[in-house]
C-alpha cells in the first residue's frame, strides 16, 4: 500500500493558554479528493497553515508523501501547491509577472514559466487584464490567479482554504473542473470549506475538525453510515416519531456535519419581532 | 438643506454615531500600543493647545499693533495665514494616509442633511478647526481691544470666515477623497503633493539669493497678485474690517457680501459631492475600468541574469517592478540630487549661512553618497513590508530566506549603485569632478556601510517586519524597534567613518581612508554572510509574528 499523501501524529498548536489544533491524526491517501470542514474557529485553517509550513506545530508530526516537514521543509514544499487564506498575492505586480515570478520561484525555467503563465491566464480567463495590477483584481479574480499560481509547478498534493469564496458561477465551474482533472491524473487534493453542497459533490473523503479535536474522518459513505448507526442506536430508546432519515433517502452532508458536531439550527427559535 | 430640523430619530442617529466613536476610542486603550498612541496624542493635544493660545495670542496683539499704527491693509495678511494653515494643513496631514469611509454611514436610514451633518461636523473635528477658530478669537479680541466699536463687526465678518473655512475644508477634502479612491489618481496626487514638497525646499535658496537686493521680477508678480489676494475670501474679509475702521460701510457691506457669495458657493460645491456620496457612486477600479475588451500580449518571459539562480533573479525583477511601480519611492531616490541641487542654489559667500559645500565641494561627493545610503535604509530595514500578504509565498515556497534576502539584497545595492553613479556625475556638473582618491575613499565607505545595514536589516526585516505600503506616501513609519536600530547603526558608520577621515587626516592621505574603509567592508561582510546563513532558521522560527503583522489587514 502506498505512503499516505498527508500524514500528520498528535498534531497540536496552542497559542498561549489557547489549544487551538489538539492531537489531530490526520491521513489522506494519494488520489483522495479530501473535505477538511469545521464549524468558524474550529481549527481548520490553523491546522493547513501547519501542513503547509505556515506555521510551526507546537507537537506532533506532518508527513507529506513519505516526508517529514519538518526536516524536509524544502523538498516538501517543492511538491505541494497552496492557496492559503490570505491568497499570497504580491499587489503591485500584474497577473502575469506574479505567474512568472511563482513559477520560478518553485524552479521551472524561464520558458516553461512563461508558457504556463500564459496557459493559465488564458484558461482562467485573465488574460485579457495584461497590464492590470494585482491589487486592482476583483476579489474573484484575485482568487482565479492565487489558484493559477498554486498550479504553475505541477504539484502532486494541492492545499486550498476557502477556494470558492467570492468566486462566481461560471468561474467555480472552471476551477471544479480543473481540480477533478488533476484528481484524475493522481494529484491530492486537501480542500477546506464552509460550502458543503460543493464539498459533498467534489471530495470522496472528508474529517471534520470541531473545537481543535478531529471528530470525524473517512469517505462521504462512512461517516453517513456512522451517523445513521449512531443514530439509529439513540433511536431505540426514543420516541417512535423520530427518524434519522426518510426511508430511503441518504443523509446530505450538511445534515451528517451538524449531527457530528452536534449542533442544531435555530430555527425552532423565534425571534418573535421579525416580521 | 431644506427639511433640516433635529427629529428624534435624527438625534438618536448622531447620539449612536458619537458613542460608537467614542466606543472606537475606548477600544484602541486595550492594548499597549493604543495606549503609547495616545500618550503620544496627549502630547500632541499639549503643543496643539500650546500653538492655539500663542498663535491668538499673537495674531490679536499683530491686529491691535496693525490697528493702532494706521496699517489695516495689513490685516489681510494675517487673515492669509489662518485661511492657508487651516487648507493646507489637513490635507498634508490626512490626505495621503487612511480616509474616512462614508459608505459605512449609508447603509442606515440616514437622510441627506443628517448625512450632511455627520460629515460636516464629524468630519471638522481636527485641528486646524481647533486651531483657525482660536487664531481667529484671537484676532477679534485683538481688534477689539484696538477700538471696542468695531470687535462686533469684526466678530460676525470673521465668524462667517471661520464657517468658510471649515466648509472649504471639507469641501477640499471631500473631493481630495474622492480621487484617493482610486489608486491611479491618488498616485498621481501623491505626485503632485511630492512635487510641491521638493519645489517648498527651493524657496529658502532662491530667495537667499533674491531676497539681498530689489528684484524687478518680484515687485511685478507682487503688483500683479494684489488685486487678486483682495477679491479672495481672506482678503475680503480683511476689506471688510478695514472699511468699517476706516468709516467706508458701503465697501465693507460689499466685501462681506462677497464673502457670504464664496461661502454659499463653497456649500453648493460640498453639497454636490456630498449628495454624490448619499447617492452611493461607486469609484472602485473595477466600475472605472472601460468595458472594451483589451488585447491580449505575448508573455514577456522573466529576467535572466548570469550567474544568479532562477529565484534569486526572479526576486531582483520582482523588487524592480515595485520600485518602478512606486511613485514615493522613484520621488525619494531623486533626492540626493535634490539636495545637492539646493546646496548649488544656496549662497555661495558664507559657510555660516549653513551651505558649507560651497566651500569645500570636495565633500560634496560624499554627502550626496552617504545621503542616498540613508535614504535606502528604509527598504533595507523593512525589506518584507511591502510584500504583505505575499510573504505567505515565501514560506509555502521551496526557496530558502538565504536567497530570497539575497535577491532584495542585491535590487537594493543596485539601486544605491545607481544612486551613487549619478550623484557622481551630478557632482561633476554642480560642482568639480570629484578626485579619485575621494571617489574610492567613498566608494569604499560606502560599500562598507552598506554591507553592515544589509546585515542588520535582514534581521530587523525578519525580527520586526512592519507592513507599508510603496503606492502610498506618509504614514508609512517603521516599527519602534526599526527606527531605534536604525539610529544606532547610522551613528556607528558615522562614527567610523569620521574615526577613519581623521586617520586619513593625519597621515596626511586620503587613500589611507579607503585601505581602512576595504578593511571594514571585509569585516562587515563576515558578519552580512553569518546572518544570511541563519536566516532561514531565523525566519521559520519568527513565521507566526512575521505573518500576523505583514498579513494583517
Amino acid at each position: 500500500m502506498d505512503a499516505p499523501a498527508i500524514a500528520t501524529q498528535g498534531l497540536t498548536r496552542r497559542f498561549g493558554d489557547l489549544v487551538a489544533v489538539q492531537d489531530v491524526n490526520l491521513s489522506v491517501a494519494p488520489g483522495q479528493f479530501f473535505g477538511f470542514l469545521g464549524p468558524n474557529g474550529a481549527g481548520k485553517s490553523t491546522t493547513i497553515k501547519m501542513l503547509t509550513g505556515l506555521l510551526a506545530a507546537s507537537s506532533g508530526s506532518i508527513q507529506v508523501l513519505g516526508l517529514d516537514l519538518a526536516k524536509n521543509p524544502v523538498e516538501v514544499k517543492r511538491q505541494i501547491g497552496v492557496v492559503p487564506e490570505g491568497l499570497a498575492l504580491f499587489g503591485r505586480l500584474t497577473g502575469a509577472e506574479y505567474l512568472n515570478f511563482v513559477g520560478r520561484m518553485y524552479g521551472l525555467d524561464r520558458e516553461t514559466a512563461g508558457k504556463r503563465t500564459a496557459e493559465l491566464l488564458d484558461f482562467m480567463q485573465l488574460a485579457d487584464q495584461p497590464k492590470t495590477l494585482v491589487t486592482d483584481y476583483s476579489h474573484g479574480m484575485q482568487k482565479k490567479l492565487a489558484l493559477a499560481a498554486a498550479v504553475i509547478h505541477g504539484p502532486r498534493i494541492l492545499f486550498l482554504d476557502e477556494p470558492f469564496e467570492g468566486v462566481d458561477a461560471i468561474a467555480s465551474g472552471t476551477l471544479k473542473a480543473m481540480l477533478q482533472r488533476m484528481i484524475a491524473r493522481g494529484a491530492t487534493i486537501f480542500l477546506t470549506s464552509h460550502v458543503l453542497e460543493i464539498v459533498e459533490r467534489l471530495c470522496s473523503h472528508l474529517a471534520i475538525i470541531h473545537k481543535g479535536r478531529l471528530v470525524a474522518q473517512g469517505s462521504l459513505e462512512e461517516l453517513r453510515a456512522g451517523v445513521e448507526g449512531q443514530a439509529a442506536a439513540a433511536l431505540a430508546g426514543a420516541s417512535p416519531g423520530e427518524s434519522p432519515s426518510a426511508p430511503g433517502e441518504k443523509l446530505a452532508l450538511e445534515e451528517i456535519f451538524l449531527r457530528i458536531v452536534g449542533s442544531t439550527r435555530r430555527s425552532d427559535q423565534e425571534l418573535s419581532w421579525l416580521g | 438643506m431644506a427639511g433640516l430640523s433635529f427629529s428624534p430619530g435624527m438625534r438618536g442617529q448622531f447620539a449612536a454615531i458619537a458613542r460608537v466613536r467614542w466606543q472606537l476610542f475606548v477600544n484602541r486603550l486595550r492594548n499597549i500600543r493604543g495606549r503609547l498612541e495616545m500618550v503620544a496624542r496627549g502630547f500632541m493635544f499639549l503643543g496643539f493647545a500650546a500653538a492655539g493660545l500663542g498663535g491668538s495670542v499673537t495674531l490679536g496683539a499683530l491686529a491691535w499693533l496693525f490697528i493702532t499704527r494706521g496699517r489695516l491693509a495689513w490685516l489681510s495678511i494675517l487673515l492669509w495665514f489662518v485661511f492657508l494653515f487651516w487648507q493646507l494643513f489637513p490635507v498634508m496631514a490626512t490626505a495621503f494616509g487612511d480616509t474616512v469611509d462614508s459608505s459605512g454611514l449609508l447603509r442606515f436610514p440616514l437622510s441627506f442633511p443628517s448625512y450632511f451633518l455627520v460629515r460636516l461636523v464629524y468630519g471638522a473635528l481636527e485641528p486646524s478647526t481647533f486651531l483657525g477658530s482660536f487664531w481667529l478669537l484671537g484676532l477679534a479680541v485683538g481688534i477689539g481691544i484696538a477700538d471696542s466699536r468695531f470687535f462686533l463687526w469684526a466678530a460676525i465678518v470673521l465668524l462667517a470666515f471661520a464657517i468658510l473655512n471649515i466648509l472649504l475644508a471639507r469641501m477640499i477634502f471631500a473631493w481630495v477623497e474622492r480621487w484617493l479612491v482610486q489608486r491611479r489618481t491618488r498616485e498621481i496626487l501623491g505626485a503632485i503633493f511630492f512635487i510641491f514638497i521638493i519645489c517648498f525646499q527651493f524657496i529658502g535658496p532662491l530667495m537667499s539669493r533674491v531676497g539681498r537686493h530689489s528684484h524687478p521680477g518680484v515687485s511685478r508678480i507682487t503688483t500683479l497678485v494684489f488685486p487678486f489676494e483682495r477679491a479672495l475670501p481672506p482678503g475680503l474679509a480683511a476689506e471688510a474690517i478695514a472699511s468699517a475702521i476706516h468709516g467706508a460701510f458701503p465697501p465693507a457691506m460689499v466685501a462681506f457680501a462677497l464673502e457670504c457669495v464664496y461661502t454659499l458657493a463653497i456649500f453648493l460645491l460640498l453639497n454636490i459631492r456630498l449628495r454624490a456620496q448619499y447617492h452611493g457612486e461607486n469609484l472602485s477600479e473595477g466600475m472605472a475600468r472601460s468595458t472594451a475588451p483589451k488585447e491580449k500580449r505575448a508573455i514577456r518571459l522573466g529576467w535572466n541574469v548570469s550567474g544568479i539562480s532562477g529565484p534569486v533573479a526572479a526576486i531582483l525583477e520582482k523588487e524592480f517592478n515595485y520600485l518602478s511601480r512606486s511613485g514615493p519611492m522613484l520621488f525619494t531616490f531623486v533626492m540626493p540630487i535634490v539636495i545637492l541641487l539646493i546646496f548649488r542654489l544656496g549662497p555661495q559667500t558664507s559657510a555660516r549661512q549653513g551651505n558649507f559645500l560651497a566651500h569645500a565641494p570636495d565633500l560634496a561627493f560624499p554627502v550626496g553618497s552617504a545621503y542616498a545610503l540613508l535614504i535606502l535604509t528604509n527598504l533595507v530595514y523593512n525589506c518584507f513590508g511591502a510584500d504583505a500578504v505575499g510573504m505567505q509565498l515565501f514560506f509555502v515556497s521551496p526557496v530558502s530566506f538565504r536567497e530570497i534576502l539575497l535577491g532584495k539584497n542585491l535590487a537594493h545595492a543596485l539601486v544605491l549603485a545607481g544612486e551613487v553613479i549619478a550623484v557622481w556625475i551630478a557632482v561633476c556638473f554642480m560642482f568639480h569632478p570629484p578626485a579619485i582618491n575621494i571617489t574610492l575613499a567613498t566608494v569604499t565607505g560606502v560599500g562598507f556601510a552598506l554591507l553592515l545595514n544589509l546585515t542588520i536589516g535582514n534581521l530587523l526585516s525578519i525580527y520586526a517586519p512592519k507592513k507599508i505600503d510603496y503606492g502610498a506616501f506618509g504614514k508609512q513609519r517603521a516599527s519602534t524597534t526599526t527606527v531605534f536600530a536604525s539610529l544606532g547603526i547610522q551613528a556607528a558608520v558615522f562614527g567610523l567613518a569620521a574615526v577613519t577621515l581623521l586617520i586619513a587626516r593625519a597621515f596626511g592621505s586620503v587613500w589611507i581612508a579607503a585601505v581602512i574603509f576595504l578593511i571594514l567592508a571585509g569585516l562587515a561582510a563576515v558578519g552580512y554572510i553569518t546572518v544570511l546563513n541563519r536566516a532561514d532558521r531565523i525566519a521559520l522560527d519568527r513565521r507566526d509574528v512575521i505573518l500576523a503583522e505583514l498579513c494583517r489587514a
